[in-house]
């Protein structure tokens, strides 16, 4: 599996950092400080064509809508996220 | 690529010009500012190519012709009009691709800077895009207008790349072929086959280019593929909110509404409003709507359901149910009934899409 060495596994309850001034520009605003969940691990993914070096692990983080929006339909939004932006949710904290 | 593989996407007759007209100005517009100019900036702060080696280019070029057929004006029939100024942006798309592929030789470029370059993380670097007014048949001259100076100056780059020894004449015209031979829409048997082959489907989602490769279509190279089915439970949408990530190498040109910012910020805010308002698409309350904001390494498309009525349908029958809309969650797959009925009446109705700011 390409999930050696992912900090993070599936159904992992993760929050997005508000800010990460060297991680990789390709995370959305509207998810950063967001709580989630790890719905697809990717691991690592060389990707040449697209941009030098390698990023850190890839996840699909899964959120619900009313978290990331101020609609409040049941509905969710699944965003790809590297490693460097995710922290485990602490016991306890909201969600 | 077999030759079953290499039909388009369904399009039928026009209902409505003025959303050909806008799609055709909003596609124009993110192919100049997006694609186009902040690559020549790029090799022009690079020294790869200067402003002096354009001037010089434009001298050498005079009246010739390198790759683009002048183009004029077609009579007063507006259907033919609209498609022909569909076909000359085709081209002007093309004509992209052909000098992107020198450049990022020439520079050993990446996407990741030119998404730098024209100012996906600040809006510092955008290149402004035209407003379009007046009436339609302003609209139509302004377009034939503009199309001629973007190629111009297209035209004139390549024969700069080509002075400055980046490329040669036989090595462009050697890929110009190869674009207009290329045809990356494999969406419709893809889908057909995943859903009458349940081994397949499996396949397809769980491993991606690997289930392709076995099936033998043309498997693409962007990134990692994952292929999210839609259910009676769920429905998937695809979009990518910081540009416009797309499995172009495997679905073909992007459609014009999935690069459009209004597309790009309502999907994720209120998904099933904008589903309703940008396609007029209801998705009942008893699914859940998921969407997937996909950023450049993994890209995504939708595995549709498939519509009621198809039972005995051969797989290449049923490829044909499949729509590009579809395949990003904007749509459903057409109904027999839905596709015979838009063959006979000339088209498919066309939704509204994404409306002016």
């Amino acid at each position: 599996m390409e999930s050696t060495g992912c900090k993070y596994k599936i159904g992992d309850a993760v929050r997005v950092a508000a800010e990460n001034p060297t991680g990789n520009p390709r995370t959305p605003h509207y998810i950063r400080g967001k709580c989630g969940v790890i719905g697809l691990v990717h691991g690592v993914l060389e990707n040449v064509r697209d941009h030098r070096g390698i990023h850190k692990p890839l996840y699909t983080v899964r959120f619900d809508l009313s978290e990331v929006s101020t609609c409040h339909d049941q509905d969710s939004i699944c965003v790809d996220v590297h490693e460097e932006w995710l922290n485990l949710r602490q016991a306890g904290e909201r969600n | 690529m077999s030759g079953k593989h290499n039909h388009k996407p369904f399009e039928g007759h026009m209902h409505d010009f003025e959303a050909h007209i806008r799609a055709v100005e909003e596609d124009l517009e993110y192919y100049r500012a997006k694609r186009f100019e902040p690559r020549i900036i790029y090799l022009i702060r690079r020294g790869v190519v200067t402003f002096y080696d354009l001037l010089k280019a434009r001298a050498a070029l005079k009246r010739s012709h390198l790759f683009f057929k002048p183009k004029q004006t077609q009579g007063n029939n507006i259907e033919a009009r609209v498609r022909h100024l569909e076909e000359w942006l085709d081209e002007y798309v093309k004509g992209i691709a052909l000098v992107s592929a020198r450049a990022v030789e020439a520079m050993d470029m990446v996407t990741e800077d030119n998404r730098k370059e024209r100012g996906d993380y600040d809006d510092f670097f955008k290149i402004k895009k035209k407003e379009h007014h007046g009436t339609l048949e302003e609209r139509m001259v302004n377009l034939e207008q503009d199309l001629r100076d973007y190629q111009e100056l297209l035209e004139v780059f390549v024969q700069a790349l080509i002075q400055r020894g980046w490329s040669t004449r036989e090595q462009l015209q050697q890929r110009w072929r190869q674009l207009h031979e290329e045809r990356s829409w494999a969406g419709g048997v893809i889908v057909a086959k995943a859903w009458t082959d349940p081994a397949f489907k499996q396949a397809l989602l769980s491993t991606g280019r690997e289930a392709l490769r076995e099936m033998g279509v043309h498997q693409g190279k962007v990134g990692k593929l994952v292929v999210v089915e839609n259910t009676d439970k769920v429905h998937n949408v695809i979009v990518c909110t910081l540009c416009s990530c797309y499995p172009y190498d495997i679905l073909g040109d992007t459609p014009w509404w999935y690069k459009h910012e209004s597309y790009r910020t309502q999907i994720v805010q209120n998904p099933r409003a904008c589903l309703r308002n940008m396609f007029g698409l209801e998705v009942s309350a008893g699914k859940e709507v998921q969407v997937y904001d996909s950023t450049s390494d993994v890209r995504y498309f939708v595995l549709p359901e498939c519509p009621a009525g198809t039972e005995g349908m051969t797989e290449e029958a049923l490829a044909k149910l499949v729509t590009v809309d579809s395949l990003v969650g904007a749509g459903y797959a057409l109904e027999p009934s839905q596709r015979r009925e838009a063959e006979q009446s000339g088209g498919l109705p066309e939704a509204p899409r994404v409306r002016p700011d």
